[in-house]
């Protein structure tokens, strides 16, 4: 009695529910949809890292996009028993700090929180509040470490030990990162809550 | 927000939230696909240049390999040896003067030790 055929794998389709290891075995094996479904998993939070480390809006989209192509390159080379998070946000962290190296060496002048901040943006001026402003400005003080720590632990809940494997730095130097990035911006935001 | 004193090891809400409003860009959809534009993209380049490169190693590929050939053709027609060339074993063992090994080699009872030393001297 011949066995009955497996029935093709669902396709993956946007907002799908799979496991990011499920999605990078598909991916692997050739699947654009599931490879869709993790950019679009992952664009919200690869594009705020990114921001945290350039600032400059447009520099962060190229830089989390250089990430996530990177990323695909190197796919194989993720352990799935571990978290595709921090795995694919240390890939973004370094492109965008790579960017900001070359971007360094083509201007040759510190980063300027005004530019930081994004610049007028015509599309963006209406919506950017105050808050957002002096947020970005305050980040913009911190060294580039520093602020990236802050944004993975508060922003993308990652933890501190995470974080370390993120930025390639011991976790004891994670939590310090933290608390002087959080009493850094705190202390620039105290004029703004009053 | 909390007091910058403390150590909290805990995630902050409100300075999260007030930071991902700070950071949050517009428009992921459109952002994602430019991400998967470039992914499209990359397999385009990836398997294109592949028939590229296998055809640009094609001829010069044929050209080595017609030249091997006719280098062992060649190498095998000069090693080849003439008839002239050609010398038999017995010839080689053959004596100058008397029996020689051959004789001592095939002879029923075996050869006295001086006989033997002599022998291979003459053959010297």
């Amino acid at each position: 009695m011949p066995a009955e055929a497996q029935p093709p794998p669902e396709p993956v389709r946007m907002g799908s529910n799979s496991a990011d290891s499920d999605l990078v075995v598909q991916t692997l094996s050739g699947d654009r949809a599931a490879f869709g479904v993790l950019v679009e998993r992952y664009t919200p939070q690869a594009r705020r890292v990114a921001r945290a480390v350039l600032g400059d809006p447009d520099d962060a989209d190229d830089a989390a996009q250089d990430g996530f192509l990177s990323a695909l390159v190197k796919l194989a080379q993720y352990d799935s028993r571990r978290p595709f998070g921090p795995w694919l946000m240390r890939i973004v962290a370094n492109a965008a700090t790579d960017r900001r190296r070359r971007r360094h060496v083509r201007r040759a002048e510190p980063l300027d929180p005004a530019l930081v901040g994004g610049g007028p943006r015509p599309d963006a001026v209406a919506v950017r509040s105050e808050l957002g402003e002096r947020l970005r400005a305050a980040l913009a003080e911190l060294p580039e470490r520093r602020r990236t720590a802050v944004v993975l632990f508060d922003v993308e809940g990652y933890s501190h030990a995470e974080i370390a494997g993120i930025l390639g730095i011991p976790e004891g130097t994670v939590r310090s990162e933290v608390f002087h990035g959080r009493r850094r911006l705190r202390a620039l935001l105290e004029d703004w809550k009053e | 927000m909390k007091s910058p004193e403390l150590f909290d090891h805990r995630p902050d809400p409100q300075l999260g939230d007030a930071l991902r409003a700070a950071l949050e860009p517009e428009n992921h959809a459109a952002f994602a696909a430019r991400v998967m534009a470039n992914y499209d993209r990359a397999l385009e380049q990836a398997s294109g240049p592949t028939w590229e490169v296998l055809a640009s190693w094609f001829r010069p590929g044929v050209a080595v390999a017609v030249a091997l050939i006719a280098g062992f053709v060649f190498g095998q027609a000069m090693l080849t040896p003439t008839p002239a060339d050609t010398a038999s074993l017995d010839t080689a063992m053959a004596p100058a003067e008397g029996p020689g090994l051959a004789a001592l080699v095939t002879a029923a009872d075996p050869p006295d030790a001086s006989v033997v030393f002599s022998s291979l001297v003459e053959q010297r």
